[in-house]
This record gives C-alpha cells, sequence and structure tokens, in this order.
C-alpha cells in the first residue's frame, strides 16, 4: 500500500470539500453530497485502513500513551489517524455551517468559524458554541 | 414498512402498541442486514489490499462469506414476515424472533469481522480463553439466529395472512422449519469435532487452498460445511420453489413444495454421507 499517495490524495479531497462548504451554496444536494459522498468515502478509507492495519501494530492500543506512540508509528495507522481528522473535522464543518444557516449568520462571519474547525477542529466548535452561547444569552436580555 | 402496510391485511383493531411492535420487528431485520453491508462494503476492499493469510486463504474470505449468508438470511425473513397474519405479526413471539435474529446476526459478523482484522480465527479457536470463549459464545449465538428462523417458520405455516400466495407460504414455512433443522443439524456435527476431528474437514489436505472456487471446500476430502451449506440455504430454495410454483404451476403447489422438501432432505443427506466417508463435494 503507498500510503505517500493515499495521504496528499485524502487531504486535497477534503480541502476541496471545505472550500465547498465555505464558498459554494449551501443546497440540501451541496451537504449531503459532503456527508454522504465525501465524507462517506473518507470514512470507508478510515475503516478499511484499520480493518487491514490497526491490529498488525505490536504493543498498540488507546490504553496510555506509549501504546498510542506506538500505533502511530505504523503508517497505515497514521494516515487512518490523518484521515479521522479529516473527516470528522469537516463533519462537525457541515454540521456548524447548517446550524449558523439556522440562526441566520451571514457567511462572511461564519467563513472564520469554518476556517479554524478546518485547520483547528475543537477550537472552531468552541468558537461556534461560545458565540452562539452569547448570542443567545444578550437576544434574551434584550427582549 | 411499506412491506407491512401496503397489505390489504385488515389491521383495524390492533392497538397502536401492537402495530408499533410489528414494524419495530421488520424494522430490526432491515437494520441487521444494512449492517452486514456496512462491514460487507470496507470488508471486500481490505480483501483486495491486506495480504495476511489464515489456513493459506485471506482472512476476509470468512467474513465475507458469512456477511453475504447473512444478507441474504434477513432479506429471506424479510421477504416471509408480512405473509404472517397481521395480528400474530403485532404480537411478542414475532417481535421477539425477529430481535432474537437480528441482535444474533450483528453480534455474529461483529465479532467474525474484528477476528478477521486481528488476524486471527474466529471459528475452531481455543489458543486463547476469551477466544474460546467467543467461539462458545458464538455457537449459542448461532442456534438462537436458526431457531429464531424455525419460529418464524412455525408462525408462517399455522398463523399466515388470508392473503398469502399458498406456494410462498407453505415453501417459506417449510424451507424456513427444515432449513433450521437441518442447519442445527449439520452445524452441531461440525462443531462437535467428532467426525474426522476438530474443523470442518475429514480426511484430505487441512486447507482451503486449492478448494472449490468461491465456496473454499475441500477437493481432496470431505468437508462438512457442504451439507451445512445446503441445509442453510433451503430457507431460500424452498421459498424460491413455492414463488415459482404459484406463478407457473399454480394447480400443482402443494406436491411440488412436498417434492422440493424431499429433495433438499436428500440433497443435505447425500452431502453429508459424502463428507462423512471423506470424499469430496466435486
Amino acid at each position: 500500500m503507498d500510503f505517500t499517495q493515499l495521504f496528499p490524495s485524502a487531504s486535497s479531497a477534503a480541502m476541496l470539500g471545505w472550500l465547498v462548504l465555505i464558498l459554494a451554496p449551501r443546497r440540501p444536494i451541496v451537504m449531503q453530497s459532503l456527508r454522504l459522498g465525501l465524507i462517506g468515502l473518507l470514512s470507508l478509507t478510515y475503516a478499511v485502513l484499520i480493518f487491514v492495519y490497526f491490529f498488525r501494530v505490536e504493543g498498540g492500543g488507546f490504553g496510555s500513551l506509549a501504546e498510542v506512540r506506538t500505533l502511530f508509528l505504523n503508517d497505515g495507522v497514521l494516515v487512518a489517524g490523518w484521515i479521522h481528522y479529516l473527516a470528522f473535522d469537516l463533519f462537525v464543518g457541515t454540521w456548524i455551517a447548517l446550524e449558523a444557516d439556522r440562526l441566520g449568520w451571514n457567511r462572511v462571519v461564519q467563513a472564520p468559524i469554518l476556517v479554524v474547525t478546518f485547520m483547528f477542529g475543537p477550537i472552531g466548535l468552541l468558537l461556534f458554541f461560545i458565540m452562539r452561547a452569547s448570542q443567545s444569552a444578550l437576544t434574551t436580555a434584550k427582549a | 414498512m411499506t412491506m407491512i402496510f401496503d397489505q390489504t391485511t385488515p389491521l383495524a383493531g390492533l392497538s397502536p402498541a401492537s402495530l408499533l411492535r410489528a414494524a419495530s420487528a421488520e424494522r430490526l431485520l432491515l437494520l441487521a442486514l444494512g449492517f452486514q453491508i456496512a462491514l460487507a462494503v470496507p470488508s471486500l476492499i481490505a480483501f483486495g489490499i491486506d495480504d495476511r493469510l489464515l489456513n493459506g486463504i485471506s482472512v476476509w474470505i470468512k467474513p465475507l462469506k458469512f456477511q453475504l449468508s447473512l444478507v441474504v438470511m434477513m432479506a429471506t425473513l424479510l421477504w416471509l414476515l408480512p405473509l404472517i397474519d397481521a395480528r400474530t405479526l403485532a404480537s411478542r413471539g414475532i417481535w421477539l424472533a425477529a430481535f432474537t435474529a437480528a441482535a444474533t446476526a450483528i453480534g455474529e459478523i461483529a465479532y467474525i469481522t474484528l477476528q478477521a482484522a486481528r488476524g486471527r480465527a474466529s471459528h475452531f479457536n481455543n489458543s486463547t480463553p476469551i477466544e474460546a470463549t467467543m467461539y462458545g459464545i458464538m455457537g449459542i449465538g448461532a442456534a438462537l439466529l436458526v431457531l429464531s428462523a424455525l419460529v418464524i417458520g412455525i408462525y408462517l405455516l399455522t398463523r399466515p395472512s388470508p392473503f398469502a400466495p399458498t406456494g410462498l407460504r407453505l415453501g417459506g414455512g417449510w424451507g424456513l422449519i427444515l432449513g433450521a433443522i437441518l442447519t442445527l443439524i449439520t452445524a452441531f456435527a461440525l462443531g462437535s469435532g467428532q467426525i474426522g476431528g476438530p474443523g470442518h474437514w475429514v480426511g484430505g489436505v487441512r486447507t482451503d487452498v486449492g478448494g472449490l472456487p468461491l465456496f473454499g471446500w475441500s477437493q481432496t476430502g470431505g468437508d462438512l460445511r457442504v451439507p451445512h451449506f445446503f441445509a442453510t440455504h433451503i430457507m431460500q430454495a424452498l421459498p424460491i420453489l413455492g414463488f415459482v410454483l404459484d406463478r407457473y404451476l399454480p394447480g400443482q403447489v402443494r406436491i411440488g413444495i412436498a417434492a422440493g422438501v424431499l429433495a433438499s432432505f436428500a440433497v443435505v443427506t447425500a452431502t453429508f454421507v459424502q463428507a462423512v466417508r471423506a470424499m469430496p463435494f466435486l
């Protein structure tokens, strides 16, 4: 298995997905192709990599930092772990986008949150949570 | 859902709870079928790139065979379920049978696929205490799965929908009952290790390498998987026979099903005797 090929292909596919999410109109078909198509494909790739490589790593596991480090010394599992980020971050991105649309947030405001989610997943999610909470607190206070 | 409610069966007089139960029985089987496909897709790709072997063949052959087989089994139950009387379909008995079938089918395939990913055997594996225990649990699960088909078969014969076509009903009912009984018998013979030692081989070279294409059955000696396969798939053969009879020979349905039952029994017996005598199927 040539992981030096798989890694950039998966990353480029995810990058394309983020561009679509940030720039394209939020038609149901667009969101569904991101979720079922692209994220589905990344998830399938992840599943195959785990099926084939995860259990081969001697001394690997989730039980201690040393075990996790051992896991990621294996290229198959390392690429799988990367694709895990790509798939889940993008899914969280589609969720944030749909929620933000529902709240009526301008797409220009959404863009930086989505970019941060793309780069540093949980920070983008945290931004979204705090912004949504402060909005709801302030609107309730005003009303 | 449509399979149940599109029928002209009168559903009036059934409580909402029992209607919900009928829909839930069907949904359980559908989910179990989907679970098989969901694991089969990555398993098939893994088969293409994984170089690990078990007994000389890819570790992914076994999960793929079981995933396919369980898709067929869940589909059969889904096909036959609506032929049962609506009131019975909404009963706890049917729900329990469907729940048992779905839960055991999901459990079996989850473990078989996990063991393949680990590069280890799921069946006949007593090398660690956990694996030995899991092999035992799988045996119980498989027996419960087959028994749930048997129960559905009995319901189909004793409580049919008035709108069920005779051939499909009889073929389905007898197919599930005979298939379940013969599956249990052959599985017991296969798992007991009393015939030709532990494993499904009887004499010959104990490997799937060079076995019958697709099936992997031994071509050098007997293989108890042959009668087990035919026994299990009586559950499909007889309903299909019934379906065909309904369509093309509606006057000969009963005699046709009777002939099918005898033929199925004969095939399983013949292949069983053949395997016990250490003779290859082909």
